[in-house]
């Protein structure tokens, strides 16, 4: 099952992603106990690609990506998040 | 359709979480109201900027010290700061996120004032910071809220002040987009670019806070009826 994580180099810390995980009480998204208080995804919580909640949120390209392929979901790709507001909610 | 328009839409505003209880009534908010406002920003912007540089160059320090978005920072400031102190105690936990969301825009604003000045002075347009206050162009404010009379306005509901971020955070968003394609001095791109991020997150947050908590006719109307009074304080501008 693919995973989801954080690229550092591209996340700017805004904690929307945080914010959406939590307010479904799944928390997977946490702040990491090291020196500059990261987020992390926690991939035993994070139910992705069954839920991609998080992505729509999120701001910052390429800066949540597939762990094992690497590729960004920010902007949340078509094929991964189908639910768009574009006429239907498919 | 302007293309950068096109593209924020398909790449940032349509994707939606699955089952968020007010993307239907963002939906129609995009649609009806926000999407001709964005499109008149987007022609109006382009036409300036094509106007301005057919011009010569003191278009761009006329730009300038003009501020930053007009100083619309100024207007969020003081509605960030209003926010974090008008939720009642007895409210401070059902909306902790949106007033943490809030305090760091405070910084966030504060910083595009900062990069405005770092621009400015870049330029030798101005020698420090506190000659913008003897310029009466610089202190451009068309905004009611500058002298704080309107800063309380849309706060009479903690998730009022949405309809500004979804809508004129969006506008921000797309500004520095039009500036990226036509504008080729490095210090307007680097007082742009460095914000492009930051305007998206906070309308990354008006997106979110409308699917998430306006999910009765209540709530919703709270944030329609802040948005049909930025739409007309805007009109006359765009």
């Amino acid at each position: 099952m693919p995973t989801l994580k954080i690229d550092h180099e591209l996340c700017t810390e805004c904690r929307m992603c945080y914010v959406a995980c939590r307010e479904l009480n799944l928390n997977a998204v946490y702040v990491a106990a090291e020196p500059l208080h990261r987020l992390e995804i926690d991939p035993a919580r994070c139910l992705f690609p069954g839920c991609t909640a998080c992505l729509p949120y999120c701001p910052a390209p390429g800066s949540m990506v597939e762990a094992e392929t690497g590729r960004s979901m920010v902007p949340p790709p078509q094929d991964i998040h189908r639910w768009s507001l574009k006429g239907k909610m498919r | 359709m302007h293309p950068i328009l096109e593209e924020f839409l398909n790449d940032w505003v349509w994707p939606t979480a699955p089952g968020a209880g007010g993307a239907k009534f963002r939906l129609r908010l995009t649609e009806e109201k926000c999407i001709p406002g964005w499109q008149g920003l987007v022609t109006s912007t382009v036409r300036e900027l094509e106007a301005g540089q057919g011009a010569g160059e003191d278009w761009k320090r006329r730009l300038a010290l003009e501020g930053y978005a007009a100083e619309g920072v100024q207007f969020s400031i003081k509605q960030m700061s209003a926010q974090l102190m008008s939720i009642s105690l007895e409210d401070q936990a059902r909306w902790i996120d949106i007033q943490r969301m809030r305090a760091r825009q405070v910084w966030d604003e504060c910083k595009h004032s900062k990069l405005h000045v770092d621009s400015l002075s870049g330029h030798g347009w101005i020698k420090r910071e506190r000659e913008l206050m003897n310029d009466v162009e610089a202190n451009f404010q068309p905004l009611s809220s500058y002298f704080g009379q309107g800063m309380m306005f849309a706060h009479i509901h903690p998730l009022a002040r949405n309809a500004q971020h979804y809508f004129i955070e969006a506008g921000a968003y797309l500004t520095i987009c039009i500036y990226e394609r036509m504008v080729d001095d490095r210090l307007v791109r680097h007082q742009h670019l460095s914000q492009k991020a930051e305007e998206l997150m906070h309308f990354m947050e008006g997106k979110y806070q409308i699917d998430t908590y306006c999910t009765t006719p209540a709530t919703q109307q709270i944030v329609e009826q802040t948005l049909d009074w930025v739409l007309g304080f805007f009109q006359g501008r765009v």
